[in-house]
């Protein structure tokens, strides 16, 4: 069988997946033997950007007309694309302030320079193109990413958890933080797979790897709320990372708040 | 059944003569408040005075993530390195602990015995310590306050020093290891000894009823109950990983990068999670969190009770005090059982 031909590409993002893929030291190897690399200009120059592609990997997401010019032109040449990162899968952190006129953002960071680009509010790849597999997280697990790409070389899409972060930290027997010291834990409402990261370290959940299925928000919101935090404060940690995913936009929010 | 005394004071030796039957995993300290199940390094990092452990002993015998066997295309299945055949001790376990390992045996020890089960649980011995209940123990209610079988050896406390109850042979061998540690029992030990036990039936602060129980939850299947604790439910799964009777387990495979060899995984698994009942062609049987509530409260408090006799709680208060959203079991059967609702 030939080597899939594979791009790896990044729109607006930090950079922080792909680079996840280039810290696989262990596996680096196995990962770029199996695969016939034609695009990551990440890692190295002379990139094939015309070529049929079996997989694509995008990270960031789209803020300017450009990139979804670039994200369609991917989709076409791509057999299978996958979102890689939650800005790829939900509009991560650059998505959170949606409501705000981005036309404003510009003006304030760039002065009168910033008319030189142009801006739309910032999206996740599935508003413009379809998505054959999400691989959530800021930055990416590298284990999921391994077993997904193991499974696409095999023809299958990976099975990823579908329950929250909580499930990973009670297995793990890590002390529940939200419980035992009233911390703002998103664990609940977010989707597992990193193994409980932060509250290994003592922190809370801040849902990087955005929504679990079958979120249950208004819970959450009135678990926070008996704990004393203000409604704003609330807010504004359910919308950081993932503020376009259905569940978590204003109106919904304002509902589940008064159920 | 042989009782021998230990006092108090030479509980650290009888810990390093138990060091010759294997690895000592004993309560320890985590976080501010919590306590788990580790290896005892030093006797002085033991925590008798302690509830419950975040998890309980299952996390032993059917761990979190197990790999069953490995796979490659042309070599077929191998099963993983031989285990070693490291024994182990289990020190300080509690009665409603002590009695989810029973039932976690009969269960894995069915018509098709488990295996990977039964290699572990061969191997560790267990030593029972008796408790006093907090808030969240409803364990008098569930009949599992006290055990008479199941372990090896049972300390319970009687002030200065333990009167020990021997189970097995392997615990008498334990016990004649350390000889010369131990006392006889005195009448004024049995004095103790009862007064204690007294003291202890007083200190139940939580209790449910669960005489006719799966008879009020079939009559109450359709309730508005289950409706609002749906809603409550974050259906985070915290509960079942801490169950020490939630059982359930998912297999699956994982594929190395060649995709041509891999693992057979199987992981906790949980009625809570929304893949559990979903099916080939994308029917899910219990596809509201209302229902997947309902199906774990079912199947502690009425399905196992037709296939075992007896409900699978063994109240130990785990779920409610872990719970993020405060469900509480015990509010739960009350509200089922009371009559003021129409
Ligand atoms: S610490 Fe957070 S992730 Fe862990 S169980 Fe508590 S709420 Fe869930
Ligand atoms: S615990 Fe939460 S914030 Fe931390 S890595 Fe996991 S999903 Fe992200
Ligand atoms: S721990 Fe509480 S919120 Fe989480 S699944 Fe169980 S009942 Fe629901
Ligand atoms: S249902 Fe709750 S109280 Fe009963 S055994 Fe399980 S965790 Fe303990």
């Amino acid at each position: 069988m030939d080597k899939p031909k594979v791009g790896i590409y990044g729109l607006t993002g930090c950079a922080g997946d792909q680079l996840v893929i280039l810290n696989c030291e262990d596996e680096l190897l196995d990962l770029v033997g199996s695969l016939d690399i034609k695009s990551f200009s990440m890692a190295a120059s002379g990139a094939d950007d015309q070529c049929q592609l079996d997989i694509a990997f995008v990270e960031g997401t789209v803020v300017q007309p450009d990139e979804e010019k670039l994200l369609k032109d991917i989709r076409q040449r791509a057999k299978l694309l996958v979102a890689i990162g939650t800005c790829a899968v939900w509009g991560g952190v650059t998505a959170m302030k949606n409501e705000v006129d981005p036309k404003k953002f510009i003006e304030q960071v760039y002065g009168p320079a910033g008319k030189v680009f142009e801006v739309i509010p910032p999206q996740p790849l599935s508003s413009f193109v379809k998505v054959d597999l999400s691989l959530p997280g800021c930055p990416i697990e590298k284990e999921q990413l391994l077993r997904g790409v193991a499974s696409l070389l095999h023809g299958d899409l990976p099975k990823l958890p579908n329950y929250a972060v909580c499930t990973e930290c009670k297995m793990a027997e890590y002390p529940c933080i939200l419980v035992e010291k009233g911390l703002p834990c998103l664990g609940p409402i977010t989707v597992a797979g990193c193994g409980a990261r932060c509250p290994s370290y003592g922190l809370t959940c801040n849902g990087c790897r955005g929504p679990v299925d079958d979120i249950n928000v208004a819970s959450e919101i009135n678990i926070l709320k008996e704990k004393g935090f203000t409604w704003v404060d609330i807010q504004n940690r359910l919308r950081t990372f993932a503020a376009p995913a259905p569940p978590l936009n204003l109106q919904t929010l304002e509902e589940a708040k008064n159920a | 059944m042989k009782i021998v005394k230990l006092p108090k004071e030479k509980l650290a030796e009888f810990l390093s003569c138990l060091r010759a039957f294997g690895e000592i995993h004993a309560p320890t300290k985590r976080g501010e408040k919590s306590h788990v199940f580790a290896p005892l390094k030093e006797p002085a990092g033991i925590e008798l005075d302690y509830t419950r452990t975040i998890l309980p002993l299952k996390k032993y015998f059917l761990p979190p993530m197990e790999t069953m066997f490995n796979f490659q295309a042309e070599k077929g299945y191998e099963t993983p390195a031989e285990e070693s055949d490291k024994k182990y001790i289990i020190f300080g376990v509690h009665p409603c602990d002590i009695h989810s390992l029973k039932i976690l045996d009969l269960v894995f020890g069915g018509k098709y015995v488990d295996g990977h089960y039964f290699s572990r649980r061969s191997k560790a011995a267990i030593i029972g310590l008796d408790c006093i209940p907090d808030e969240f123990c409803f364990c008098r209610s569930t009949g599992t306050d006290f055990v008479d079988d199941g372990f090896d050896l049972f300390l319970s406390d009687i002030e200065d020093s333990y009167l020990v109850r021997v189970g097995t042979s392997l615990g008498d061998d334990m016990v004649k290891a350390a000889d010369t540690l131990f006392q006889e029992v005195t009448v004024q030990d049995r004095e103790k000894y009862k007064k204690k036990s007294i003291q202890r039936g007083q200190s139940f602060q939580s209790e449910i009823q669960l005489q006719d129980l799966p008879e009020i939850m079939d009559l109450e299947y359709e309730s508005q109950i289950w409706q609002e604790l749906g809603e409550e439910c974050l259906g985070c799964g915290t509960c079942s990983m801490v169950c020490p009777t939630c059982y359930c387990y998912a297999v699956f495979d994982e594929l190395n990068l060649d995709a041509a060899s891999g693992q057979r995984i199987r992981r906790w698994d949980s009625c809570l999670f929304k893949d559990y009942a979903l099916v080939a062609g994308g029917h899910n049987f219990r596809a509201q969190r209302s229902s997947r509530v309902k199906n774990r409260y079912f199947h502690k408090q009425r399905g196992f009770v037709s296939q075992y006799g007896r409900p699978s709680c063994v109240g130990c208060g785990r779920c409610k005090e872990y719970c993020p959203a405060g469900v509480d079991i015990i509010e739960v059967v009350n509200k089922l059982r009371s009559e003021t609702r129409v």
